[in-house]
């Protein structure tokens, strides 16, 4: 199958090469804001609409964009979405805005924009590019929903802020805290490569 | 002209950084008003909240705050005001917490002997940590409690702290240098309120 074709991104970037747990790309956010359902989605939808837009326009761009200063100018565009992100933010969604604090201002270092910019829009067309960071960002999305249930759950009993567990159940601490997202990530990858190698295996 | 030129480089980046942060400036110009609006809004709702009055979803805040201070002097490091009758001091704090300056209201009854309302203005504690301080639970923990001596926010135990006359409220797990600053804040900021009030009366 066409290693380009839109559906061949989509599950390349949902699962075979998942920014998350094949790539490794971006993790450092997955400690800090998964421990928290809704600042999750804000904080993937702020990613996916910053990757889709700078590969959109780094793609628009290429042709045009000395190869020496080429870096330098993808993080100008990156930091240029994520400004945008936050203003839009901060303009009409303030308590998201304060909730999130710091952390708009930190998609600027998560590396599967710059990744996804340098790996694919500089090789591809606009509208395939914007295509590529918008799957990255489901894919980046769904993984990270995943930990940010699992610890929400166990660490507050509650999902979306909505109280599941019994008044009983007393919160996994851990869970709140940083190091948790490292053993659910490594649980996750050792599960999704255990699938993937089946998988392989099977052909 | 060559692509790889040291000419043609330079004006590139020239042009795309000004385009780019000219854009910039166009989008946060076009929402200057709107923050502003927000801001100015969230600092009423926090004197509000601080004062003990039930803040809804759909009252008009600005209208609620005109009533509820009416005398407001932005040069006073504390408002008065009376609701249902009794008057409770109102001041606004600032202090340093774990990443940065934490900026809230803080209302007392009149003797400061209770707090009557607790509310977060800004802050840059990290979220789902620190920043949690800014969650309902932890806010309505200072609601009616005894700080004539100051407050303690505790660390550890279980089963938290639902007692209002003991001057303790319950900590944040995960955020005890944050639950420390807090502590920390106000306090000092009883102990301001206190000598402003010595000073004047």
């Amino acid at each position: 199958m066409d290693e380009d074709s839109p559906v061949q991104i989509l599950k390349n970037n949902i699962w075979y090469s998942n920014p998350i747990f094949i790539q490794i790309l971006g993790i450092c956010s997955t400690l800090a804001v998964t421990n928290n359902l809704t600042n999750t989605v804000i904080m993937t939808l702020g990613l996916l609409f910053v990757a889709a837009f700078t590969n959109l326009t780094v793609s628009l761009l290429k042709n045009l964009i000395p190869r020496k200063v080429r870096m330098i100018l993808q993080t100008l565009i990156i930091a240029f979405y994520v400004i945008i992100v936050d203003i839009l933010l901060r303009a009409y969604l303030p308590e998201i805005s304060k909730a999130l604090g710091p952390y708009v201002g930190l998609i600027i270092t998560n590396c599967i924009i710059m990744g996804r910019a340098e790996a694919f829009a500089q090789s591809h067309g606009p509208l395939i590019s914007a295509w590529d960071g918008i799957t990255s960002g489901l894919g980046y999305m769904w993984v990270l929903m995943l930990i940010a249930f699992v610890r929400e759950l166990m660490g507050f009993g509650t999902v979306f802020g909505i109280t599941v567990l019994p008044a009983g159940f007393t919160p996994w601490t851990i869970m709140v805290m940083a190091p948790s997202a490292f053993f659910l990530l490594g649980t996750f990858i050792w599960v999704a490569k255990t699938i993937i190698l089946r998988q392989e295996g099977g052909k | 002209m060559k692509k790889d030129g040291l000419i043609y480089t330079v004006i590139v980046s020239v042009i795309s950084a000004f385009l780019f942060v000219f854009l910039l400036s166009l989008a946060y110009g076009a929402t200057k008003g709107k923050v502003e609006e927000n801001q100015r809004l969230t600092e009423a709702r926090a004197y509000l909240v601080a004062a003990g009055i039930e803040v809804s979803e759909n009252m008009d805040i600005e209208v609620s705050f005109n009533t509820n201070f009416p005398n407001f002097d932005t040069d006073s490091a504390y408002q008065t005001t009376n609701v249902n009758g009794k008057s409770v001091i109102v001041s606004p704090f600032q202090g340093n917490g774990l990443w940065g300056t934490i900026t809230g209201v803080i209302g007392m009854t009149f003797d400061l002997q209770r707090i009557v309302g607790f509310e977060i203005v800004s802050h840059v504690e990290t979220p789902g940590l620190g920043g949690r301080i800014d969650e309902a639970w932890f806010k309505t923990q200072f609601k009616g409690e005894y700080a004539a001596n100051g407050i303690v926010v505790k660390h550890g135990g279980s089963g938290g702290d639902t007692d209002p006359d003991n001057g303790q409220v319950d900590g944040i797990t995960g955020a005890s240098r944050t639950s420390d600053s807090v502590q920390v804040i106000i306090n000092q900021q009883i102990e301001k309120i206190k000598s402003e009030l010595g000073g004047t009366n």
